[in-house]
C-alpha cells in the first residue's frame, strides 16, 4: 500500500459538499431560460393499437406550443438502442408495453402540459399481451416486435431474440460419473431500479448543434446515439452529464433523450421532461427469469458438470438486455472447477417494460438458481455448504472458465472470511437458521477511457474523466489518485466529468469497471505529467532523463531531492502555463469471444446469513448479514463499504419484498412506492458487517479491482439457504415475502402430513 | 377552470418571504419552483420516499403532501437553512465525516429529517434513529453510515 | 395536479356553509395525507378544497374530561401517539397512531381525517371500534354524536351527511380495568398499509372487543362476553375456535395486490390470539 498519499484512506467524497447543503444540481434542477416543459402521453394497458390522436383539445391549453406524435417524427421513425436499433422514438402504430409513449407535450409550464396531455384523446384497441415467459414462448403467442425488424434472423418469428449457447465439456456423457444430480427450477421477479432521482432529460438548441442534459451514465455513448438520431457530427452534440442521483444500470442508456433531443429541434426551444416515478417504473427494470439447474456430483461433493436453461423475460425492446443474459448466463457455472457446463439462455420478448441493466447485469438470477441449487446439493449429500464450496471453488489461476481469464483471486479465502464472521460451525441459536452463498460476476470485456490531468503552475491538478459518479464515489478516486502521484494535497484537484464538450472519451460507466478502466487512464495521465516533469528536470539540471526520478511528488536527482512544485515553477518560467498529460486505458476487443473479450477482473462475493422465520406469519427476521467481496485494494475502504452495504440491502430487497404485480391482462398494477416495496431503515439486519479480502491483485491503480455489484450477487440463496436451515423448507422462488414463505410452510406441512 | 393564486408569507430558512402560489401547487412545488430552492427533491409524490422533507414549524413533514397555502405564516426550513452561511452544521459535518452521502439525492431529506430527530431526542438509540429515519428511503446505502452520521453528530453536541 | 379553488374558513359556521353549498364538489383538508394523493392521481377532481385547520372551534389538542377524553379534530397522529393518557388508557390507539405512515406522515395526518376518509384498512380505526369512540359532527342542522360504528360504511364511504364536519373524537373512559393492544401484518417492517390490523381490547370484568381492519369493505368490530377469550385456563385451541366464528364475517377483497385473502384470514387468526394473549398479558403484567 502506497504510503504517503491518499488512496488507501478514507477522505470526504469529493462532491460531498454539495451533496449535504443542497447545492449539488441534479438534471431536475437545472433551469433554462425558455425551457418547455414536457409531459408523456401513454395508454393505460399493456398492449394497444393505436387507431387515432387528437391533439386539437390539447393544443388550446394555453401555453402549450407543440404536441408531437409518430406522425410528426421522420418516416421510417428513427429507432434507437445499443443492440438492435429497435426502440421507436415515439410508439407508431402500437404501443407493446404498459407505459410506452404514444405523444408528448410541451407546454410553458408544467401545469399546461398536464393538462395538455390529459386532453390528448388517444383512441385504441386493446390488444392481448404475453408477459409471462410460457405466454410468450408458446406456439401461437402474438409476436412482440416484427419480424421485418430482425431481417434474415431464423428466429424472427418467435419471441426469442436470442439464443446462447456456452459451456465446455460433455455434460450428457459426464452425466455417468455423477452419484447424485440435483435439479431444480428457480425463478427470479421482474424488479425496478427505483434510483431515487427519477430520470430526467433536457435538450436545447446550441448554435447549429443541440445540447443535451440527461441523468445518462454513458455521455458519451449517448452523444453518439443522438448525433445519429438528429443527423449532427458528433462535434455539433454536447451531453452534458450532472451526477445521476442514483443509477444501478437503469441510467446507462438512452430512453427519452431522443424524444426531447427531436422536441427542442422543432420547438426552437429548450425542451425539459422529468418522470414521474411512476414513469421510471415503466421504463427501466431487470429482465426476471426462469432457470432450471441440473447439477452433477460425486457423493464426496466434487462437481461434474452443470446444465443449465435459462429464460430471460426481457420485455418489448432489446435495450441492452441481450448482453445481460448473454453475460449473465457465460458464468453460470459459477466460480468453481467444472468438468462440464452446458448453459443455454434465452432473451425472451415480452409485451412489459424493456428491461435494461440493472447492477449485477443477469448475473443475479443466475447465482439465484445455482447457489440455492449447490444448498440443496449439499443437503442431499450431508456435506457442509461451505465445505462443499470450498471444495470446488476456483484457486487464484485456475483455468476455471475456460477461453476466458483466469480466476483471478484467492476467493476460498473470501468464503473462510465470510464464514468465519457470521461463525459458521457453532451452534445456531434455537429457532434461527444459518445460510451461505457465493457469487461471481466478470467485469467489463472491453474498455476505453481517456483522461487527462493538468498539472497547474502552482502544483493544483485538473483531472478530466468520463466517468459517472452515480454515489459510488468515481470523482473522489480519481482525485485521489492523481493526489497520490503528483503530490498535491487533496483539495487541491479538481475533477471534471459530465460534459462531452471539454472531457475526453469514455466508453461506459457500467460492470464496476471504472477505478479499474478510468483509474489506470488517470493513473497514465499522471505518468505522463511525470514524464514531462522528467524531463524538465533533466533541462533544468543539466542531466539525463534517465537519472531524474519522479514519484508522489517529488523530484529525485543523485541524491537530492526537490518537491515537485519547486522544480514546476522554475521549470514553467516567466511564462507560466501548465503539464498537460494524456492517459489512456484500452481493452480491445476480442471478436472471436463468445463475450467479445476476456473479462478484465471478476467480482467475487460470499454472502452469509443468520435469520429466524415466524411459522406463523411468515416474517423473516436476519440477524447477522455478513459479506465479503474480494476487491484486491480499496483505494477508499469508506466509498467500498458504503457500496457493498447498499448492493447487500438492495439484494435484500429482490429477496424479501420486491416485485412487479401485473394484472390478469399484463398492466402493472403496482407503480410507485405505496405499493412497491423497497428496504427502509427499519428493514435492516440487526447487524450487518461488510469485510473486504485485499491481496493487491486487481489489474486496477495499486492492485484494485472493480467492486460495487459483488455484495448483491449471492444475497437472495443466501437468506433462502438459511430460511432452508430453519424451517427445512426451500423456497424457488422470489421474491420471499411473509405470504409466499408462509405458502411454502403450509403446502410443506401439508404435504409431510399426507405421507 | 382557471388557477387560483394567493399570495402568501412565510419565514424560509430565517427570512421573511413573500410568494403568490398557486392554490393547487405544493409546497414542494412552491419551495423549488417559486423560491427556487432546489435542494429539496422531487421522488414519490406519495409522501413514501421523504426526498421533499422540510421542517415546517419545526416539525418533518413530506412537502409534496402539503398545499403551499398551507405553509402560509409558517416556517420553513430547508437543506439550504441548515449551515451558518459557509460553516456546515454539525449533522453536515458527520454526514460527510461517514461518508453517508453517495449519490446524494435523498441526503437532503435524511439531513431534515435528523435534524428534527436530535432536536427531540438528542441522544437518539440506534432504534430511535431507524424510527426516525424511516420515511426516508436511500437506495445508494446500506443505512449504516447514515445512522452513524447521526450518532456522531449527537455525540458532537455538548452533553445534555 | 388540476386546479381548484382553496377556501380557508375561520369558524364552523363558515365551515359548514362552504360543504353545505358545494356538496360534493367540496373537500375537507385536514393533513392532507390522504386528500393530495388522490388529488394528484386524479381520483378525486373537487371544484373547491376546505382547509380545516384555521377553524377557531376546531382544536388539535386532547382534553380530559369527565366521560374520557376528547380529541380535537386537528390533532395529529404523532401526538396521539405520544399522549401519556392515551399510551396508558387507550395503548392500542397509541400505538396505531404511531405506526401510521412514517414520522413526516404522522406530524400532519389527523385521526378525525383518517377516521372520515373511511379507509378499509385505516390504522387507528379498529382501536377507536374496540374502545367504542364516538365523532362528535358539526353541520347545518346542528351538533350531534356518531357512534365511530355507526359512522363507516364502506370504503370512503361514511353516514355522514352533507355539510357536516367532524369537530372532535371522543373516547369514553372504561368503568372497569383494562389493557388493550395494536397489532398489524405489513409486507415489511419499515411503513406499510396493512394486510391485517387488530386492535384486542380485555376487560378485568373478562369481556374482550376484537376489531379488525383490512378484511372487507370497513373494519368490523365483534365481541366475547362469555369470558372464554380472557380467561388464562382456556387453552389456545379453544380461544382459536371461538375466535375463528367470531371472524366468519371477514371478507377479504379477492382483487387486493397487498395479501391473498386466504393469507389474510389465517392471519387474523394469529393476530387475534397474539392479541388476546397481549393484551391479557398488560392487565396482568407489569404497566
Amino acid at each position: 500500500m502506497s504510503e504517503n498519499g491518499p488512496v488507501g484512506g478514507s477522505p470526504p467524497r469529493v462532491g460531498g459538499i454539495g451533496r449535504v447543503t443542497g447545492r449539488q444540481a441534479y438534471v431536475a434542477d437545472i433551469r433554462l431560460e425558455d425551457a418547455l416543459h414536457v409531459k408523456l402521453v401513454a395508454i393505460d394497458v399493456a398492449r394497444a393499437r393505436i387507431v387515432g390522436i387528437d391533439a386539437s383539445a390539447a393544443l388550446t391549453v394555453p401555453g402549450v406550443r407543440l404536441v408531437i406524435t409518430a406522425a410528426d417524427l421522420p418516416d421510417p421513425m428513427p429507432r434507437f438502442g445499443p443492440q438492435w436499433q429497435d426502440r421507436p422514438v415515439l410508439a407508431v402504430g402500437e404501443t407493446h408495453y404498459h407505459g410506452e409513449p404514444v405523444a408528448a407535450v410541451a407546454a410553458d409550464t408544467v401545469d399546461a402540459a398536464e393538462e395538455a396531455a390529459r386532453l390528448v384523446g388517444v383512441e385504441f384497441e386493446e390488444l392481448p399481451a404475453v408477459f409471462t415467459i410460457a405466454a410468450a414462448l408458446a406456439p401461437d403467442a402474438p409476436l412482440v416486435q416484427d419480424p421485418s425488424l430482425r431481417p434474415g434472423d431464423p428466429l424472427a418469428r418467435t419471441n426469442v431474440l436470442r439464443e446462447h449457447h456456452y459451456g465446455w465439456g460433455n455434460v450428457d456423457a459426464a452425466g455417468g460419473d455423477a452419484e447424485v444430480v440435483v435439479e431444480g427450477t428457480y425463478a427470479f421477479p421482474m424488479v425496478t431500479q427505483f434510483a431515487i432521482e427519477p430520470h430526467a432529460f433536457i435538450a436545447a438548441p446550441d448554435g447549429d448543434g443541440i445540447a443535451i442534459w440527461s441523468s445518462i451514465q454513458h455521455p458519451s455513448w449517448l452523444q453518439r446515439v443522438i448525433a445519429g438520431l438528429v443527423k449532427l457530427p458528433l462535434a455539433k452534440v454536447r451531453v452534458f452529464a450532472p451526477d445521476p442521483g442514483g443509477g444501478f444500470g437503469g441510467k446507462q442508456h438512452a430512453k427519452y433523450e431522443p424524444l426531447v433531443a427531436f422536441m427542442a429541434l422543432r420547438a426552437g426551444r429548450p425542451c425539459r421532461l422529468v418522470l414521474t416515478l411512476e414513469e421510471t417504473f415503466q421504463a427501466v427494470r431487470r429482465g426476471a427469469c426462469e432457470v432450471h439447474v441440473r447439477t452433477g456430483l460425486r457423493r464426496d461433493g466434487t462437481l461434474v458438470f452443470r446444465d443449465v436453461e435459462a429464460n430471460y423475460l426481457i420485455g418489448a425492446y432489446a435495450d441492452i438486455a441481450d448482453r445481460t443474459v448473454g453475460k449473465g448466463s457465460y458464468t453460470a457455472g459459477g466460480p468453481y472447477n467444472t468438468p462440464a457446463v452446458r448453459i443455454l439462455a434465452r432473451s425472451v420478448l415480452s409485451h412489459t417494460v424493456p428491461s435494461t441493466a440493472f447492477r449485477g447485469f443477469g448475473n443475479p438470477q443466475q447465482i439465484w438458481a445455482i447457489e440455492s441449487n449447490m444448498d440443496e446439493a449439499a443437503r442431499v449429500l450431508g456435506i457442509d455448504p461451505v465445505q462443499l464450496r470450498l471444495r470446488n471453488i476456483a484457486a487464484r489461476g485456475d483455468d476455471f472458465l475456460p477461453g476466458d481469464t483466469r480466476a483471478d483471486g484467492q476467493w476460498a479465502e473470501t468464503i473462510e472470511r465470510a464464514a468465519a464472521l457470521i461463525d459458521w460451525g457453532s451452534s445456531v441459536p434455537a429457532g434461527r437458521g444459518r445460510g451461505i452463498a457465493a457469487g461471481l460476476k466478470s467485469g467489463p470485456t472491453t474498455g476505453l477511457s481517456y483522461s487527462t490531468v493538468r498539472l497547474l503552475a502552482d502544483g493544483s491538478v485538473v483531472v478530466s474523466a468520463g466517468t459517472s459518479d452515480m454515489g459510488q464515489g468515481a470523482r473522489t478516486i480519481f482525485a485521489q489518485i492523481a493526489a497520490q502521484e503528483l503530490g498535491a494535497a487533496l483539495d487541491w484537484v479538481t475533477v471534471v466529468m459530465g460534459d462531452t464538450a471539454v472531457v475526453p472519451y469514455d466508453q461506459q460507466t457500467s460492470a464496476s469497471r471504472s477505478s479499474v478502466l478510468m483509474g489506470n487512464a488517470v493513473l497514465n495521465a499522471c505518468r505522463d505529467v511525470q514524464a514531462k516533469v522528467r524531463s524538465m528536470a533533466a533541462r533544468l539540471e543539466s542531466v539525463d532523463e534517465s537519472d531524474v526520478v519522479v514519484d508522489k511528488g517529488e523530484v529525485r536527482i543523485d541524491g537530492r531531492v526537490w518537491p515537485l512544485r519547486d522544480v514546476l515553477v522554475r521549470g514553467l518560467g516567466r511564462l507560466g502555463g501548465e503539464i498537460i498529460g494524456l492517459g489512456e486505458m484500452r481493452k480491445e476487443a476480442e471478436p472471436e469471444h463468445p463475450l467479445g473479450g476476456t473479462a478484465a477482473f471478476y467480482e467475487f462475493n460470499c454472502t452469509a446469513v443468520e435469520l429466524e422465520v415466524d411459522r406463523e406469519t411468515g416474517d423473516i427476521t436476519i440477524h447477522r448479514h455478513v459479506t465479503v467481496s474480494d476487491v484486491g485494494r480499496a483505494l477508499n475502504p469508506m466509498q467500498v463499504r458504503g457500496q457493498d452495504e447498499g448492493a447487500a440491502v438492495m439484494g435484500l430487497g429482490h429477496t424479501l419484498m420486491e416485485h412487479y404485480i401485473l394484472d390478469e391482462t399484463g398492466r402493472i398494477r403496482n407503480l410507485g412506492a405505496i405499493d412497491y416495496r423497497i428496504p427502509t431503515s427499519m428493514d435492516l439486519p440487526a447487524s450487518i458487517e461488510s469485510a473486504i479480502v485485499e491481496n493487491g491483485d486487481g489489474p486496477g491503480p495499486y492492485g484494485a479491482k472493480g467492486m460495487s455489484e459483488g455484495a448483491l450477487l449471492s444475497v437472495a440463496p443466501a437468506v433462502a439457504a438459511a430460511v432452508r436451515d430453519a424451517t427445512g423448507v426451500s423456497i424457488r422462488d422470489l421474491p420471499l415475502t411473509p405470504e409466499r414463505v408462509w405458502r411454502a410452510l403450509r403446502e410443506a406441512e401439508a404435504e409431510a402430513a399426507s405421507q | 377552470m382557471t388557477a387560483r393564486t394567493r399570495r402568501i408569507e412565510l419565514t424560509v430558512n430565517g427570512r421573511s418571504r413573500f410568494v403568490e402560489v398557486a392554490v393547487h401547487h405544493t409546497l414542494l412545488e412552491a419551495v423549488r419552483d417559486d423560491l427556487g430552492l432546489t435542494g429539496t427533491k422531487e421522488c414519490c409524490l406519495v409522501g413514501e420516499c421523504g426526498a421533499c422533507t422540510v421542517l415546517v414549524d419545526g416539525q418533518s413533514v413530506d412537502s409534496c403532501l402539503m398545499l403551499a397555502v398551507e405553509a402560509d405564516g409558517a416556517s420553513v426550513t430547508t437543506v439550504e437553512g441548515l449551515a451558518d452561511g459557509d460553516r456546515l452544521a454539525r449533522l453536515q459535518l458527520a454526514f460527510l465525516d461517514t461518508g453517508a452521502a453517495q449519490c446524494g439525492f435523498c441526503i437532503p431529506g435524511q439531513l431534515i429529517s435528523a435534524e428534527a430527530l436530535l432536536a427531540t431526542t438528542p441522544h437518539p438509540t440506534r432504534a430511535e434513529i431507524e424510527e426516525g429515519l424511516a420515511g426516508n428511503l436511500c437506495r445508494c446505502a446500506g443505512y449504516e453510515q447514515i445512522f452513524e452520521a447521526v450518532e456522531l453528530a449527537a455525540r458532537a453536541e455538548a452533553p445534555a | 395536479m388540476r386546479a381548484f379553488a382553496y377556501e380557508r374558513p375561520e369558524s364552523l359556521a363558515e365551515a359548514v356553509g362552504l360543504l353545505t353549498e358545494h356538496g360534493p364538489e367540496a373537500r375537507l383538508l385536514a393533513g392532507g395525507t390522504d386528500l393530495i394523493i388522490r388529488l394528484r392521481d386524479g381520483t378525486i377532481r373537487p371544484r373547491v378544497v376546505v382547509d380545516v385547520k384555521r377553524i377557531r372551534e376546531l382544536d388539535d389538542g386532547i382534553r380530559q374530561t369527565g366521560a374520557g377524553l376528547t380529541i380535537g379534530a386537528r390533532a395529529t397522529m404523532t401526538a396521539i401517539g405520544a399522549d401519556e393518557r392515551i399510551r396508558r388508557d387507550f395503548t392500542a390507539l397509541a400505538e396505531a397512531a404511531a405506526v401510521v405512515g412514517a414520522v413526516q406522515i404522522r406530524n400532519r395526518a389527523t385521526l378525525a381525517g383518517n377516521t372520515c376518509n373511511a379507509s378499509p384498512a385505516a390504522d387507528t380505526v379498529p382501536a377507536l371500534l374496540a374502545f367504542d369512540a364516538v365523532v362528535v359532527a358539526a353541520g347545518p342542522a346542528g351538533e350531534r354524536r356518531i357512534r365511530v360504528n355507526d359512522l363507516l360504511v364502506r370504503s370512503g364511504v361514511t353516514t355522514l351527511t352533507q355539510g357536516e364536519l367532524v369537530t372532535a373524537i371522543e373516547l369514553p373512559q372504561p368503568d372497569v380495568a383494562r389493557s388493550s393492544v395494536h397489532l398489524r401484518r405489513t409486507r415489511r417492517r419499515g411503513h406499510d398499509l396493512a394486510a391485517v390490523t387488530v386492535a384486542c381490547v380485555v376487560r378485568a370484568d373478562g369481556s374482550t372487543r376484537i376489531a379488525y381492519g383490512s378484511l372487507g369493505p370497513r373494519p368490523v368490530l365483534v365481541g366475547d362476553d362469555s369470558g372464554l377469550l380472557a380467561d388464562p385456563a382456556v387453552p389456545d385451541d379453544a380461544k382459536a375456535a371461538l375466535l375463528a366464528e367470531l371472524f366468519t364475517g371477514a371478507s377479504p377483497s379477492p382483487r387486493s395486490m397487498r395479501a391473498s385473502p386466504d393469507y389474510r384470514v389465517a392471519m387474523l387468526h394469529v393476530l387475534g390470539l397474539r392479541a388476546v394473549r397481549a393484551a391479557m398479558g398488560r392487565l396482568t403484567g407489569p404497566p
